[in-house]
């Protein structure tokens, strides 16, 4: 079992987020939904900076899904846009934001920077020598 | 043996049948409805009275809309039908057909009208796995017929995901689970007709269309699509044209890129797609490419377009999408396979291209349209993207921008624009280690260096980061001129391998190279001259691969055909050396195959000799119409026009051959508004000032 969404965002560094465009701002809410009760995070990007809170307030983009399928994008096993095709998730209002969740969860565990297949492919040769 | 094919489309969806009108399960071939990746349709076959019905003649009207004239029966009693038959197709949010009979006679009549209908909701992705050969997966479809309703439901679930298709008729049918049935009485002279609707839903929250929750679709109103054609055409350039059909060509190449724009889910905005039948998305490579080749002409793709790579552009590392942060994405598809990471589609960044030629588009776009803004509000994302070419493009850490897969399953092989596995390849038919290196994307990425560093130093007030990029790119030319140069053959190699040994093969990459002007300035005829020599010329264009390699082959996609994109690019570069005879040779040849076929430009046609064939062959791997093929034809009478934005005022320079007679494009939007160009072959009074009419 990975990182839940509650404990992802309950210790999101509040500090810059270089990978975000400062030019990008907004508030999305996701709504964990399950058995009728709802779980509200509130989520302010502007500045590169991502504030988070439990506020059921409006906001530009409204995200619902089930509380395990939150837990999967805040591990990285699940891709947004996957989730979204899957109609595991719903998404409503400024569906433009629904990217900057890709930047906000981490990708998924394990991943390889591409140069290590450059290394391989270099130590591959040293040993066929 | 392939029959004739009709198409209507409409943003992503389309529909594509027999020249009846019949849609009939065909593996070789995409046929039936289909919208957002998915086949809405498999099945759709109109008789009367038991009989299939034979076209007369068809209309098609816009590419939205066409009309079959029928009658049921055998081609030898046609003469004295008593009956006729109109079908009446138009796609828009929905797929409407008019089925209108006509009894031609003096008698009272009746018929018994059918219409087939069926859906498999295959996924387009598996499609192209079964026209290679596989088998396709059979998905349990629910069929709920409601006579009382005259209406047939399809539907294919699994788990959430959820892909419907309604039929309606507006004129009382027996409906069973294959079909409608229409028992009917027409009276002397009389005709009967009915409204057939068909939708397609994709289910988001509480049952409804998912498009609908989204504001952006929301606010979006497919009604006037005749009106929003015409707004397209009037408000492209006028061409005037002394060369019989020109006009005519360039017209249909601009209906085209009408056609080929969709409005992606998450979006507000249309941006081109590749293209029929397979690539009626969103494709990076051939989207960035359309927009660099009609800036002059259609300008608005372009804004919509760098905003939603800016958007779609990667975030993380992840091995099943080849994504790393910055990555500008090569697809976005939107069927079950996408939904279900079955295949990595749904966002794929396989593609070692994109990245540069993003930054390379945003500068073009500025140079023409002087939109500042927009290169401010892309600061972010054009940055990202020139970082990624030094952190995650440089494999091998030898300062070249290469690729390889890390998804081994579906991932591409060759993440360039020749990217079929077989593409890479040396003279002798080795192919080489990966990663690799091909030439163009150096050339790519040199450009996009500069670019970026007049954008650095022009817009983002940040003169040391452009400093720096220019360093790079002008040790980038030396390493580059140095490492894949072939003194002995005189051009540069096709890549280089992971160990720094060129893939020795003659290609028409080195025509790219010309395009970024990473050429070495005493090197530039040498490879105008192998351009437009035996081996890569080929009368109608420049082939992919040249002949007499052992790889070689016509019908080859990338070992051997010609594409009008790549020459399009290619014919530009030569003009950027002042090869001007030799760019007008390419832009003439494409002109003429273009001509000669007659309708949409096809992405390739094969590399026989021209002098052999007479006639440009066709290869069934090509679509058309293709947004990159309609966009080359712009950009070669943008270069043979020698349109260049200066300052504030647009530069024309006209080199036509022979053959062209005189030229004028009225209109060209920009920077200075709006200026009109004019160009005369040497036969011609010289560009006289004089319009034509």
């Amino acid at each position: 079992m990975g990182t839940t969404v509650a404990e992802y965002l309950g210790r999101l560094d509040s500090g810059r987020r270089t990978d975000l465009p400062e030019t990008t701002a907004g508030t999305l809410r996701l709504d964990a939904r399950e058995d009728g009760r709802t779980e509200h995070w509130y989520l302010t990007v502007a500045d590169q900076h991502v504030r988070v809170t439990k506020s059921g307030d409006d906001a530009d983009l409204v995200v619902r899904a089930a509380p395990a399928v939150l837990d999967r994008l805040a591990s990285g096993e699940t891709h947004v846009a996957t989730a979204l095709l899957r109609n595991e998730l719903t998404a409503q209002g400024d569906i433009q934001l629904l990217m900057l969740l890709r930047r906000i969860f981490p990708g998924p565990a394990g991943a390889r920077h591409p140069r290590e297949l450059g290394r391989a492919a270099m130590a591959g040769r040293e040993g066929r020598r | 043996m392939s029959r004739e094919r009709v198409h209507v489309i409409a943003g992503n969806a389309f529909a594509i049948s027999d020249a009846q009108g019949d849609v009939v399960e065909d593996p070789t071939t995409p046929v039936g409805l289909f919208s957002f990746d998915t086949r809405f349709l498999s099945r759709w076959v109109l008789s009367v009275g038991g009989e299939e019905l034979n076209v007369l003649s068809r209309d098609d009207m816009t590419y939205f809309e066409t009309r079959f004239f029928l009658v049921p029966g055998a081609a030898s009693h046609y003469v004295d039908a008593d009956v006729s038959v109109i079908r009446h197709r138009s796609l828009d949010d929905s797929f409407n057909e008019r089925i209108t009979l006509l009894n031609h006679s003096t008698q009272p009549a009746e018929f018994t009208v059918r219409m087939d209908m069926g859906s498999d909701f295959a996924d387009l992705a598996d499609l192209a796995e079964v026209a290679e050969g596989r088998e396709l997966r059979g998905r349990a479809v629910e069929v709920a017929a409601d006579s009382a309703r005259s209406q047939l439901v399809l539907r294919y679930e699994r788990e959430r995901f959820v892909r419907e298709t309604v039929v309606s008729s507006t004129a009382s049918a027996d409906v069973d689970a294959r079909g409608m049935t229409f028992r009917i009485r027409i009276e002397p002279e009389g005709t009967w007709e009915t409204d057939l609707h068909v939708t397609m839903t994709i289910r988001g929250e509480g049952g409804r269309d998912l498009r609908r929750n989204l504001e952006s679709h929301r606010d979006h109103v497919r009604g006037g699509m005749r009106e929003d054609l015409a707004a397209w055409m009037d408000g492209a350039p006028q061409l005037v044209a002394e060369r019989a059909g020109l006009e005519d060509t360039y017209r249909g190449s601009l209906a085209d890129l009408g056609a080929l724009r969709y409005m992606p889910l998450a979006y507000n905005a249309r941006v081109p797609v590749g293209g029929l039948p397979w690539a009626m998305a969103l494709c990076g490579r051939d989207s960035i490419i359309t927009c660099l080749q009609t800036i002059a002409f259609t300008p608005e793709l372009t804004p919509a377009t760098l905003r939603l790579l800016a958007l779609l552009q990667g975030g993380q590392l992840d091995d099943a999408h080849d994504e790393e942060p910055g990555k500008i994405v090569g697809q976005l598809r939107y069927g079950e396979s996408a939904a279900f990471a079955d295949r990595p589609n749904a966002l794929y960044y396989g593609a070692a291209d994109t990245t540069p030629l993003f930054v390379v588009l945003l500068d073009e776009y500025e140079r023409w349209s002087g939109d500042a803004d927009l290169v401010r509000e892309l600061r972010h994302p054009a940055r990202m993207a020139l970082d990624w070419i030094d952190e995650y493009g440089d494999l091998t850490g030898d300062g070249y921008l290469r690729y390889q897969r890390r998804n081994e399953r579906y991932g591409l092989l060759n993440q360039c624009w020749k990217n079929s596995p077989d593409a890479i390849i040396d003279a002798c038919g080795r192919q080489p280690a990966l990663p690799r290196a091909t030439c163009e994307l150096q050339g790519y990425a040199y450009d996009a260096k500069r670019r970026g560093a007049r954008l650095a130093r022009e817009f983002w007030g940040d003169p040391g980061y452009a400093d720096r990029l220019e360093r790079e790119a002008a040790e980038l030319k030396d390493r580059f001129n140095r490492d894949f140069w072939l003194p002995e053959r005189e051009y540069y190699a096709l890549a280089l391998d992971p160990y720094g040994e060129p893939v020795d093969a003659l290609s028409s990459n080195i025509g790219h190279l010309l395009w970024s002007g990473i050429v070495a300035d005493d090197r530039a005829e040498a490879v105008a001259e192998h351009l437009l020599g035996p081996r890569l010329f080929s009368g109608w264009g420049v082939r992919t691969y040249a002949t007499g390699q052992q790889p070689y082959n016509p019908m080859g996609s990338h070992l051997g055909a010609v594409w009008p994109s790549d020459n399009a690019l290619i014919a530009a570069g030569l003009r950027h050396y002042r090869f001007d005879a030799q760019a007008g040779r390419i832009a003439a040849g494409i002109f003429d195959m273009a001509q000669t076929l007659g309708g949409a430009v096809p992405e390739l046609i094969a590399g026989y000799e021209r002098s052999r064939t007479k006639y440009p062959v066709q290869l069934p791997a090509a679509g058309r119409p293709q947004s990159w093929s309609s966009g080359a034809l712009l950009m070669l009478l943008g270069t043979l026009l020698g349109l260049r934005p200066t300052g504030g005022n647009l530069l024309v320079n006209p080199a036509l051959p022979a053959g062209f007679g005189r030229l004028e494009l009225l209109d060209i939007p920009g920077r200075w508004g709006i200026t009109d160009a004019y160009a005369g072959d040497r036969s011609s009074t010289a560009a006289g000032r004089r319009r034509l009419r």
